[in-house]
Protein backbone atom coordinates (compact mmCIF):
# COMPACT_ATOMS: atom_id res chain seq x y z
CA UNK A 1 0.00 0.00 0.00
CA UNK A 2 1.68 3.64 -1.00
CA UNK A 3 2.23 5.55 2.11
CA UNK A 4 -0.49 8.67 2.27
CA UNK A 5 1.48 12.06 0.37
CA UNK A 6 2.23 14.74 2.77
CA UNK A 7 0.44 16.89 0.91
CA UNK A 8 -2.40 15.93 -0.94
CA UNK A 9 -4.65 18.54 -2.64
CA UNK A 10 -7.73 17.80 -4.78
CA UNK A 11 -9.81 19.70 -7.13
CA UNK A 12 -8.85 22.76 -5.04
CA UNK A 13 -10.73 25.84 -5.94
CA UNK A 14 -10.70 29.00 -4.04
CA UNK A 15 -12.73 32.55 -4.83
CA UNK A 16 -12.51 35.87 -3.24
CA UNK A 17 -15.82 37.47 -4.32
CA UNK A 18 -15.95 37.10 -7.78
CA UNK A 19 -11.85 36.70 -8.34
CA UNK A 20 -11.42 32.73 -8.44
CA UNK A 21 -7.80 32.64 -7.58
CA UNK A 22 -7.22 28.60 -7.45
CA UNK A 23 -8.76 26.84 -10.61
CA UNK A 24 -9.68 23.29 -9.67
CA UNK A 25 -6.01 22.62 -8.73
CA UNK A 26 -4.91 19.02 -8.10
CA UNK A 27 -1.69 18.38 -6.13
CA UNK A 28 0.35 15.39 -4.13
CA UNK A 29 3.71 15.73 -2.59
CA UNK A 30 4.77 12.39 -1.25
CA UNK A 31 6.66 12.30 1.75
CA UNK A 32 10.25 13.69 1.75
CA UNK A 33 10.29 15.28 -1.52
CA UNK A 34 11.00 19.01 -1.53
CA UNK A 35 8.44 20.99 -3.93
CA UNK A 36 8.50 24.57 -5.22
CA UNK A 37 4.89 26.29 -5.64
CA UNK A 38 7.00 28.73 -8.23
CA UNK A 39 4.35 31.60 -9.80
CA UNK A 40 4.25 35.15 -9.78
CA UNK A 41 2.69 37.28 -7.24
CA UNK A 42 -1.42 36.90 -7.50
CA UNK A 43 -0.37 33.59 -9.32
CA UNK A 44 -2.49 31.98 -6.57
CA UNK A 45 0.65 30.39 -4.47
CA UNK A 46 -0.37 31.53 -1.36
CA UNK A 47 -4.11 31.05 -1.40
CA UNK A 48 -3.07 27.09 -2.43
CA UNK A 49 -1.11 27.42 1.00
CA UNK A 50 -4.13 29.17 3.04
CA UNK A 51 -6.10 26.57 1.94
CA UNK A 52 -3.49 23.50 2.64
CA UNK A 53 -3.31 25.18 6.24
CA UNK A 54 -7.17 25.24 6.42
CA UNK A 55 -7.29 29.10 7.25
CA UNK A 56 -10.12 29.10 5.24
CA UNK A 57 -12.97 26.87 3.48
CA UNK A 58 -12.06 26.44 -0.48
CA UNK A 59 -15.09 27.23 -2.28
CA UNK A 60 -14.63 23.52 -3.67
CA UNK A 61 -12.24 20.48 -3.25
CA UNK A 62 -10.09 18.48 -0.73
CA UNK A 63 -7.05 19.01 1.13
CA UNK A 64 -5.31 16.47 3.66
CA UNK A 65 -2.26 16.83 5.04
CA UNK A 66 -0.24 13.89 6.04
CA UNK A 67 -3.99 11.85 5.52
CA UNK A 68 -5.45 13.95 7.92
CA UNK A 69 -8.09 17.17 7.63
CA UNK A 70 -5.38 20.18 7.76
CA UNK A 71 -6.79 21.89 11.60
CA UNK A 72 -6.31 18.06 12.84
CA UNK A 73 -2.51 17.51 11.08
CA UNK A 74 -1.57 21.02 12.92
CA UNK A 75 -3.19 20.23 16.08
CA UNK A 76 -1.55 16.75 15.90
CA UNK A 77 2.10 18.82 15.57
CA UNK A 78 2.83 17.31 12.16
CA UNK A 79 2.97 20.62 9.91
CA UNK A 80 5.09 23.67 10.26
CA UNK A 81 4.49 26.84 8.58
CA UNK A 82 5.17 30.46 7.78
CA UNK A 83 2.94 32.37 6.34
CA UNK A 84 3.03 35.32 3.96
CA UNK A 85 0.74 37.54 6.60
CA UNK A 86 1.96 35.84 9.48
CA UNK A 87 3.10 38.18 12.50
CA UNK A 88 4.62 38.22 16.22
CA UNK A 89 3.08 39.28 19.36
CA UNK A 90 3.69 42.25 20.96
CA UNK A 91 5.27 42.96 24.24
CA UNK A 92 6.35 39.60 24.31
CA UNK A 93 9.99 38.39 24.35
CA UNK A 94 11.13 35.70 21.71
CA UNK A 95 12.19 33.14 23.87
CA UNK A 96 8.59 33.37 25.72
CA UNK A 97 6.70 33.09 22.15
CA UNK A 98 9.37 30.06 21.48
CA UNK A 99 8.72 28.47 24.64
CA UNK A 100 4.77 28.79 24.41
CA UNK A 101 4.81 27.12 20.70
CA UNK A 102 7.13 24.40 21.87
CA UNK A 103 5.77 23.14 25.00
CA UNK A 104 2.35 21.85 22.45
CA UNK A 105 4.76 19.58 21.15
CA UNK A 106 5.50 15.96 22.52
CA UNK A 107 9.18 15.91 21.26
CA UNK A 108 10.24 19.89 20.53
CA UNK A 109 13.29 20.32 18.75
CA UNK A 110 16.10 21.02 21.12
CA UNK A 111 15.93 24.85 21.93
CA UNK A 112 19.47 25.33 21.62
CA UNK A 113 19.88 23.72 18.44
CA UNK A 114 16.15 25.26 17.43
CA UNK A 115 17.59 28.52 17.97
CA UNK A 116 21.09 27.59 16.66
CA UNK A 117 19.25 26.40 13.02
CA UNK A 118 17.13 29.57 12.70
CA UNK A 119 19.85 31.98 13.65
CA UNK A 120 18.79 33.64 16.67
CA UNK A 121 20.37 32.49 19.46
CA UNK A 122 21.50 36.05 20.08
CA UNK A 123 17.23 37.39 20.42
CA UNK A 124 16.02 35.50 22.85
CA UNK A 125 15.83 37.68 25.67
CA UNK A 126 14.70 40.39 23.19
CA UNK A 127 11.18 41.87 22.85
CA UNK A 128 9.38 41.02 20.04
CA UNK A 129 8.92 44.73 18.97
CA UNK A 130 12.81 45.28 19.12
CA UNK A 131 13.30 43.15 15.97
CA UNK A 132 14.52 43.80 12.68
CA UNK A 133 12.61 42.28 9.78
CA UNK A 134 15.32 39.82 9.07
CA UNK A 135 15.06 39.20 12.87
CA UNK A 136 11.10 38.52 12.67
CA UNK A 137 11.34 36.21 9.72
CA UNK A 138 13.92 33.93 11.79
CA UNK A 139 11.50 33.66 14.94
CA UNK A 140 8.70 32.99 12.70
CA UNK A 141 10.82 30.09 11.37
CA UNK A 142 12.07 28.93 14.37
CA UNK A 143 8.15 28.66 15.42
CA UNK A 144 7.39 26.52 11.99
CA UNK A 145 10.35 24.47 12.95
CA UNK A 146 9.63 24.46 16.69
CA UNK A 147 8.28 20.57 16.67
CA UNK A 148 10.85 19.19 13.87
CA UNK A 149 7.39 18.71 12.13
CA UNK A 150 7.48 16.14 9.22
CA UNK A 151 5.87 19.01 6.48
CA UNK A 152 6.75 22.31 6.47
CA UNK A 153 4.82 24.45 4.29
CA UNK A 154 6.09 28.05 3.76
CA UNK A 155 4.76 30.97 1.61
CA UNK A 156 7.58 32.95 0.15
CA UNK A 157 9.41 32.44 3.20
CA UNK A 158 12.89 34.41 2.42
CA UNK A 159 11.32 37.76 1.44
CA UNK A 160 12.40 39.41 4.25
CA UNK A 161 15.84 38.05 4.28
CA UNK A 162 19.28 39.41 3.08
CA UNK A 163 21.23 36.94 1.06
CA UNK A 164 23.26 35.67 3.71
CA UNK A 165 19.67 34.89 5.15
CA UNK A 166 18.50 33.48 2.59
CA UNK A 167 21.52 31.54 1.92
CA UNK A 168 21.60 30.20 5.99
CA UNK A 169 17.77 29.52 5.12
CA UNK A 170 17.90 26.99 2.49
CA UNK A 171 21.33 25.11 3.88
CA UNK A 172 18.78 24.60 6.79
CA UNK A 173 16.10 23.09 4.12
CA UNK A 174 18.26 21.23 2.56
CA UNK A 175 19.44 19.18 5.86
CA UNK A 176 15.83 19.01 6.81
CA UNK A 177 14.80 17.77 3.40
CA UNK A 178 17.99 14.88 3.91
CA UNK A 179 16.33 14.10 6.95
CA UNK A 180 13.34 12.84 5.58
CA UNK A 181 11.16 16.01 5.98
CA UNK A 182 8.65 17.19 3.45
CA UNK A 183 9.19 20.88 1.96
CA UNK A 184 6.51 22.60 -0.01
CA UNK A 185 7.52 26.14 -0.19
CA UNK A 186 5.51 28.80 -2.69
CA UNK A 187 8.35 31.32 -4.08
CA UNK A 188 8.76 33.96 -6.89
CA UNK A 189 12.61 33.35 -7.10
CA UNK A 190 13.53 31.33 -10.02
CA UNK A 191 16.99 30.62 -8.71
CA UNK A 192 15.61 29.37 -5.00
CA UNK A 193 12.84 26.93 -7.28
CA UNK A 194 15.95 25.78 -9.59
CA UNK A 195 18.25 25.50 -6.53
CA UNK A 196 16.60 23.88 -3.70
CA UNK A 197 13.13 21.80 -5.44
CA UNK A 198 13.43 18.20 -6.44
CA UNK A 199 10.37 19.48 -8.17
CA UNK A 200 8.54 22.31 -9.60
CA UNK A 201 5.23 23.11 -10.06
CA UNK A 202 4.57 26.49 -12.02
CA UNK A 203 1.16 27.89 -10.98
CA UNK A 204 -0.39 30.89 -13.01
CA UNK A 205 -3.81 31.92 -12.88
CA UNK A 206 -4.20 29.88 -10.14
CA UNK A 207 -3.94 26.44 -12.38
CA UNK A 208 -0.82 24.20 -12.49
CA UNK A 209 1.42 24.33 -16.08
CA UNK A 210 4.03 22.41 -15.50
CA UNK A 211 5.02 19.87 -13.37
CA UNK A 212 8.44 18.42 -12.66
CA UNK A 213 12.11 18.73 -11.86
CA UNK A 214 13.49 22.30 -13.27
CA UNK A 215 15.66 20.12 -15.46
CA UNK A 216 12.67 18.37 -17.34
CA UNK A 217 10.57 22.26 -17.37
CA UNK A 218 13.77 23.71 -18.95
CA UNK A 219 13.62 20.86 -21.31
CA UNK A 220 9.71 21.74 -22.02
CA UNK A 221 10.71 24.51 -24.47
CA UNK A 222 13.14 22.59 -26.36
CA UNK A 223 15.42 25.18 -27.36
CA UNK A 224 19.18 26.00 -27.00
CA UNK A 225 21.25 28.48 -26.79
CA UNK A 226 24.35 28.51 -28.79
CA UNK A 227 26.93 31.25 -27.85
CA UNK A 228 30.67 32.23 -29.11
CA UNK A 229 32.79 34.99 -29.76
CA UNK A 230 32.49 37.04 -33.11
CA UNK A 231 34.11 40.24 -33.42
CA UNK A 232 34.37 40.24 -37.34
CA UNK A 233 30.71 40.66 -39.60
CA UNK A 234 27.77 38.82 -38.30
CA UNK A 235 25.64 38.74 -41.58
CA UNK A 236 23.81 35.67 -42.40
CA UNK A 237 23.82 34.48 -38.95
CA UNK A 238 20.21 34.75 -38.55
CA UNK A 239 19.06 33.06 -41.69
CA UNK A 240 20.93 29.64 -40.80
CA UNK A 241 18.98 26.59 -40.02
CA UNK A 242 16.91 26.43 -36.50
CA UNK A 243 17.68 29.83 -35.52
CA UNK A 244 14.85 31.73 -33.95
CA UNK A 245 16.31 34.75 -32.67
CA UNK A 246 19.84 36.19 -32.56
CA UNK A 247 21.79 38.35 -30.03
CA UNK A 248 24.53 39.65 -28.00
CA UNK A 249 26.54 41.85 -27.02
CA UNK A 250 30.00 43.17 -26.97
CA UNK A 251 31.59 40.65 -28.84
CA UNK A 252 29.50 37.88 -27.81
CA UNK A 253 26.44 36.42 -30.59
CA UNK A 254 23.94 34.36 -28.84
CA UNK A 255 21.54 32.29 -31.38
CA UNK A 256 18.63 30.82 -30.26
CA UNK A 257 17.92 28.04 -32.12
CA UNK A 258 15.46 24.65 -32.17
CA UNK A 259 17.38 22.82 -33.54
CA UNK A 260 21.35 23.18 -32.18
CA UNK A 261 22.58 20.52 -34.39
CA UNK A 262 21.65 21.93 -37.50
CA UNK A 263 22.69 25.38 -36.54
CA UNK A 264 26.27 24.32 -35.68
CA UNK A 265 27.05 22.37 -38.62
CA UNK A 266 25.77 25.32 -40.70
CA UNK A 267 28.44 27.43 -38.12
CA UNK A 268 31.77 24.97 -38.70
CA UNK A 269 30.82 25.15 -42.06
CA UNK A 270 31.08 28.74 -42.73
CA UNK A 271 33.58 29.73 -39.84
CA UNK A 272 37.14 28.93 -39.43
CA UNK A 273 37.01 29.84 -35.42
CA UNK A 274 34.43 29.87 -33.10
CA UNK A 275 36.15 30.99 -29.98
CA UNK A 276 34.20 30.29 -26.98
CA UNK A 277 31.75 28.25 -28.32
CA UNK A 278 29.12 27.39 -25.72
CA UNK A 279 25.78 24.91 -26.03
CA UNK A 280 23.28 25.95 -23.48
CA UNK A 281 19.58 24.64 -22.29
CA UNK A 282 17.48 27.22 -21.55
CA UNK A 283 17.36 29.07 -17.96
CA UNK A 284 14.37 28.14 -16.29
CA UNK A 285 13.63 31.56 -16.37
CA UNK A 286 12.78 31.57 -20.16
CA UNK A 287 10.97 28.35 -19.37
CA UNK A 288 8.85 30.17 -16.58
CA UNK A 289 8.36 33.12 -18.93
CA UNK A 290 7.11 30.69 -21.93
CA UNK A 291 4.98 28.58 -19.71
CA UNK A 292 2.94 31.39 -18.17
CA UNK A 293 2.91 33.43 -21.39
CA UNK A 294 1.27 30.68 -23.18
CA UNK A 295 -1.46 29.61 -20.06
CA UNK A 296 -2.32 33.63 -19.95
CA UNK A 297 -2.82 33.11 -24.09
CA UNK A 298 -4.35 30.37 -23.32
CA UNK A 299 -7.08 32.09 -20.46
CA UNK A 300 -8.05 34.85 -22.92
CA UNK B 1 -3.96 26.82 28.44
CA UNK B 2 -2.43 28.08 31.68
CA UNK B 3 0.60 28.87 30.10
CA UNK B 4 -1.27 30.27 27.21
CA UNK B 5 -2.82 32.33 30.21
CA UNK B 6 -0.14 33.62 31.83
CA UNK B 7 1.99 34.78 28.55
CA UNK B 8 -1.78 36.86 27.47
CA UNK B 9 -1.05 38.40 31.49
CA UNK B 10 2.12 39.20 31.39
CA UNK B 11 1.88 41.07 28.07
CA UNK B 12 -0.63 43.05 29.69
CA UNK B 13 1.37 43.57 32.35
CA UNK B 14 4.10 44.79 30.22
CA UNK B 15 1.80 47.74 28.90
CA UNK B 16 2.70 50.86 30.66
CA UNK B 17 -0.33 52.73 29.18
CA UNK B 18 -2.51 50.07 30.28
CA UNK B 19 -1.71 50.09 34.09
CA UNK B 20 -1.75 53.67 33.73
CA UNK B 21 -5.40 54.19 32.88
CA UNK B 22 -6.40 51.36 34.46
CA UNK B 23 -4.89 51.38 37.84
CA UNK B 24 -2.77 54.82 38.47
CA UNK B 25 -5.83 56.97 36.66
CA UNK B 26 -8.35 55.95 38.88
CA UNK B 27 -6.27 55.97 42.08
CA UNK B 28 -5.54 59.46 41.60
CA UNK B 29 -8.89 60.75 40.32
CA UNK B 30 -10.35 58.84 43.63
CA UNK B 31 -7.70 61.18 45.71
CA UNK B 32 -8.57 64.26 43.41
CA UNK B 33 -12.31 64.43 43.25
CA UNK B 34 -12.36 63.55 46.84
CA UNK B 35 -10.08 66.12 48.29
CA UNK B 36 -10.79 69.37 45.57
CA UNK B 37 -14.88 68.69 46.18
CA UNK B 38 -14.59 67.23 49.80
CA UNK B 39 -13.09 70.35 50.62
CA UNK B 40 -16.13 72.24 49.71
CA UNK B 41 -18.94 70.11 51.53
CA UNK B 42 -19.86 70.57 54.79
CA UNK B 43 -17.94 68.11 57.53
CA UNK B 44 -20.84 65.88 57.94
CA UNK B 45 -21.17 65.14 53.98
CA UNK B 46 -17.62 64.13 53.32
CA UNK B 47 -18.33 60.43 54.04
CA UNK B 48 -20.52 60.03 51.76
CA UNK B 49 -19.09 61.97 48.61
CA UNK B 50 -15.76 59.88 49.39
CA UNK B 51 -18.46 56.75 49.19
CA UNK B 52 -19.73 58.19 46.06
CA UNK B 53 -16.40 59.10 44.66
CA UNK B 54 -15.13 55.73 45.41
CA UNK B 55 -17.28 53.45 43.76
CA UNK B 56 -17.49 55.57 40.60
CA UNK B 57 -13.63 55.74 39.79
CA UNK B 58 -14.30 51.71 41.11
CA UNK B 59 -16.64 51.59 37.90
CA UNK B 60 -14.79 53.58 36.02
CA UNK B 61 -11.17 51.68 36.54
CA UNK B 62 -13.04 48.53 35.78
CA UNK B 63 -14.70 49.52 32.79
CA UNK B 64 -11.13 50.67 31.34
CA UNK B 65 -9.85 47.51 32.28
CA UNK B 66 -12.15 45.30 30.89
CA UNK B 67 -12.22 47.14 27.38
CA UNK B 68 -8.72 47.97 27.18
CA UNK B 69 -7.40 43.76 27.97
CA UNK B 70 -10.57 42.77 25.77
CA UNK B 71 -9.92 44.96 22.71
CA UNK B 72 -6.32 44.57 22.32
CA UNK B 73 -7.22 41.09 20.64
CA UNK B 74 -7.70 43.50 17.77
CA UNK B 75 -3.75 44.02 17.56
CA UNK B 76 -2.63 40.37 17.66
CA UNK B 77 -5.29 40.10 14.58
CA UNK B 78 -3.36 42.73 12.64
CA UNK B 79 -0.13 41.84 13.25
CA UNK B 80 -0.91 38.35 12.28
CA UNK B 81 -0.11 36.86 15.40
CA UNK B 82 -3.44 34.99 15.77
CA UNK B 83 -3.02 33.68 12.10
CA UNK B 84 0.31 32.18 13.17
CA UNK B 85 -1.03 30.90 16.32
CA UNK B 86 -3.48 29.01 13.98
CA UNK B 87 -0.69 27.31 11.91
CA UNK B 88 0.93 25.94 15.38
CA UNK B 89 -0.86 22.95 17.89
CA UNK B 90 -2.01 25.59 19.90
CA UNK B 91 -5.62 25.34 20.21
CA UNK B 92 -7.31 27.90 18.41
CA UNK B 93 -10.61 28.23 20.67
CA UNK B 94 -8.01 28.45 23.68
CA UNK B 95 -7.01 32.06 22.61
CA UNK B 96 -10.24 33.34 22.61
CA UNK B 97 -10.85 31.95 26.07
CA UNK B 98 -7.41 32.97 27.59
CA UNK B 99 -8.12 37.02 26.00
CA UNK B 100 -11.99 36.70 27.97
CA UNK B 101 -10.04 35.51 31.15
CA UNK B 102 -7.25 37.56 30.80
CA UNK B 103 -9.84 40.64 30.60
CA UNK B 104 -11.83 39.35 33.53
CA UNK B 105 -9.27 38.75 36.02
CA UNK B 106 -7.18 42.53 35.15
CA UNK B 107 -10.35 44.58 36.61
CA UNK B 108 -9.72 43.48 39.71
CA UNK B 109 -6.52 45.09 40.42
CA UNK B 110 -8.33 48.30 39.47
CA UNK B 111 -10.78 47.50 41.57
CA UNK B 112 -8.85 46.46 44.48
CA UNK B 113 -6.48 49.53 44.23
CA UNK B 114 -8.74 51.88 43.83
CA UNK B 115 -10.38 50.45 47.04
CA UNK B 116 -7.58 50.34 48.85
CA UNK B 117 -6.57 54.57 47.97
CA UNK B 118 -10.61 55.25 49.02
CA UNK B 119 -10.06 53.51 52.60
CA UNK B 120 -6.44 54.64 53.71
CA UNK B 121 -6.19 57.68 51.88
CA UNK B 122 -9.79 59.35 51.89
CA UNK B 123 -11.18 57.46 54.92
CA UNK B 124 -14.02 56.05 53.25
CA UNK B 125 -15.49 53.19 56.13
CA UNK B 126 -17.42 50.34 55.19
CA UNK B 127 -17.73 47.53 56.88
CA UNK B 128 -15.35 44.11 55.63
CA UNK B 129 -18.46 42.73 54.49
CA UNK B 130 -19.42 45.67 52.43
CA UNK B 131 -15.63 45.94 50.62
CA UNK B 132 -16.06 42.19 50.06
CA UNK B 133 -19.56 42.74 48.21
CA UNK B 134 -18.38 45.89 46.56
CA UNK B 135 -15.24 44.43 45.29
CA UNK B 136 -17.28 41.31 44.24
CA UNK B 137 -20.13 42.56 43.01
CA UNK B 138 -18.66 45.06 41.09
CA UNK B 139 -15.92 42.61 39.48
CA UNK B 140 -18.89 40.24 38.49
CA UNK B 141 -20.46 42.77 36.83
CA UNK B 142 -17.82 43.96 34.61
CA UNK B 143 -18.58 40.68 32.62
CA UNK B 144 -20.63 43.08 30.67
CA UNK B 145 -17.86 45.24 29.51
CA UNK B 146 -16.01 42.26 29.02
CA UNK B 147 -18.34 41.26 26.55
CA UNK B 148 -18.16 44.10 24.97
CA UNK B 149 -14.48 44.54 24.38
CA UNK B 150 -14.80 41.30 22.65
CA UNK B 151 -17.50 42.69 19.97
CA UNK B 152 -15.23 45.80 19.49
CA UNK B 153 -11.69 43.93 19.45
CA UNK B 154 -13.62 41.61 17.40
CA UNK B 155 -15.04 44.48 14.71
CA UNK B 156 -11.98 46.46 15.04
CA UNK B 157 -8.78 46.98 12.79
CA UNK B 158 -5.90 47.44 14.97
CA UNK B 159 -5.90 51.61 14.47
CA UNK B 160 -9.76 51.89 14.91
CA UNK B 161 -9.56 49.34 18.27
CA UNK B 162 -6.55 51.52 19.79
CA UNK B 163 -8.96 54.86 19.49
CA UNK B 164 -11.69 53.12 20.77
CA UNK B 165 -10.36 51.50 23.71
CA UNK B 166 -9.92 55.07 25.13
CA UNK B 167 -12.94 56.83 23.29
CA UNK B 168 -15.25 53.98 24.94
CA UNK B 169 -14.07 54.26 27.86
CA UNK B 170 -14.38 57.72 28.26
CA UNK B 171 -17.78 58.32 26.71
CA UNK B 172 -19.17 55.59 29.15
CA UNK B 173 -17.62 57.11 32.42
CA UNK B 174 -18.37 60.42 31.17
CA UNK B 175 -21.93 60.43 30.09
CA UNK B 176 -22.95 57.95 32.51
CA UNK B 177 -22.07 60.04 35.51
CA UNK B 178 -18.93 58.14 36.48
CA UNK B 179 -16.53 61.71 36.52
CA UNK B 180 -19.63 63.75 37.63
CA UNK B 181 -22.59 62.34 39.29
CA UNK B 182 -25.89 62.80 36.83
CA UNK B 183 -27.49 65.07 39.53
CA UNK B 184 -25.43 68.02 38.09
CA UNK B 185 -26.53 66.91 34.68
CA UNK B 186 -29.50 68.66 32.65
CA UNK B 187 -32.49 66.87 32.11
CA UNK B 188 -31.87 65.67 28.97
CA UNK B 189 -28.16 64.46 29.56
CA UNK B 190 -29.91 61.97 32.81
CA UNK B 191 -31.68 60.44 30.41
CA UNK B 192 -28.98 59.39 28.57
CA UNK B 193 -27.09 58.65 31.50
CA UNK B 194 -29.63 55.94 32.30
CA UNK B 195 -29.72 54.64 29.34
CA UNK B 196 -25.76 53.47 29.66
CA UNK B 197 -24.71 50.19 31.05
CA UNK B 198 -22.08 52.08 32.69
CA UNK B 199 -24.96 54.12 34.91
CA UNK B 200 -26.29 50.74 36.32
CA UNK B 201 -23.00 49.08 36.83
CA UNK B 202 -22.33 52.29 39.31
CA UNK B 203 -25.50 52.12 40.69
CA UNK B 204 -24.86 48.28 41.46
CA UNK B 205 -22.32 49.44 43.42
CA UNK B 206 -23.91 52.14 44.95
CA UNK B 207 -26.86 50.13 46.11
CA UNK B 208 -24.07 47.49 47.42
CA UNK B 209 -22.47 50.42 49.42
CA UNK B 210 -25.65 51.66 50.81
CA UNK B 211 -26.52 48.10 51.44
CA UNK B 212 -30.16 48.60 49.49
CA UNK B 213 -29.93 45.79 47.26
CA UNK B 214 -33.22 46.75 44.24
CA UNK B 215 -32.19 44.39 41.32
CA UNK B 216 -32.80 46.82 38.72
CA UNK B 217 -29.28 47.43 38.23
CA UNK B 218 -28.46 43.44 38.04
CA UNK B 219 -31.47 43.15 35.66
CA UNK B 220 -30.42 46.22 33.21
CA UNK B 221 -26.04 44.63 33.55
CA UNK B 222 -27.86 40.82 32.46
CA UNK B 223 -29.84 42.42 29.78
CA UNK B 224 -26.74 44.44 28.49
CA UNK B 225 -24.47 41.59 28.50
CA UNK B 226 -26.57 39.36 26.59
CA UNK B 227 -27.01 41.78 23.82
CA UNK B 228 -23.12 42.54 23.85
CA UNK B 229 -22.10 38.71 24.15
CA UNK B 230 -24.57 38.15 21.06
CA UNK B 231 -23.04 40.67 19.11
CA UNK B 232 -19.56 39.23 19.93
CA UNK B 233 -20.51 35.90 18.41
CA UNK B 234 -22.28 37.74 15.25
CA UNK B 235 -18.45 38.81 14.88
CA UNK B 236 -16.67 36.24 15.52
CA UNK B 237 -18.34 34.57 12.96
CA UNK B 238 -18.09 36.81 10.49
CA UNK B 239 -14.64 37.66 11.00
CA UNK B 240 -12.59 34.88 12.56
CA UNK B 241 -9.59 35.52 14.64
CA UNK B 242 -7.21 34.09 12.01
CA UNK B 243 -9.13 36.46 9.32
CA UNK B 244 -6.47 38.74 7.45
CA UNK B 245 -7.30 42.60 8.99
CA UNK B 246 -9.70 43.85 7.00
Amino acid sequence: MPETPALDVRGLTVRYGDVTAVHDLTLAVPRGETVALLGANGAGKSSVVNAALGLFRPAAGTVRLLGREPTAALQAGGVGAMLQHGGLPSEARVGEVLALVRRRYADPWPLADLAATAGIGGVLGRSVDALSGGQRQRVLLALALAGAPPLLLLDEPTSAMDVEGRQAFWATMRDLAGRGHTVVFATHHLDEADAVADRVVVVDGGRVVADGTAAAIKSRIGGRTVRFRCPGPRDGLSGLPGVTGAGGDGDWVELATSDAEATLRALLAGHDALPDLEVRGASLEQAFLHLTSTADGALR
Amino acid sequence: MTDLFLFQLRRVGRNKQYLFFTVLLPALFTIFFTQVIGGQVPAGEFQDLAGAVLVSMMAYGAIGAALGATIRMAFDRSSGWLRQLRVTPVPAGSVFAVDVLVGALLVLPSLVVVALVGRFVNGVEFGLGTWVALVGSLWAGSVVFVALGVAVGLALDAQAAGAAIGILGTVLAALGGLWFPVEMFPGGMVTLARALPSYWFAELGRDVAAGTFTGAPVLVLAGYGAVFAAAALVVARRRPLHAVAG
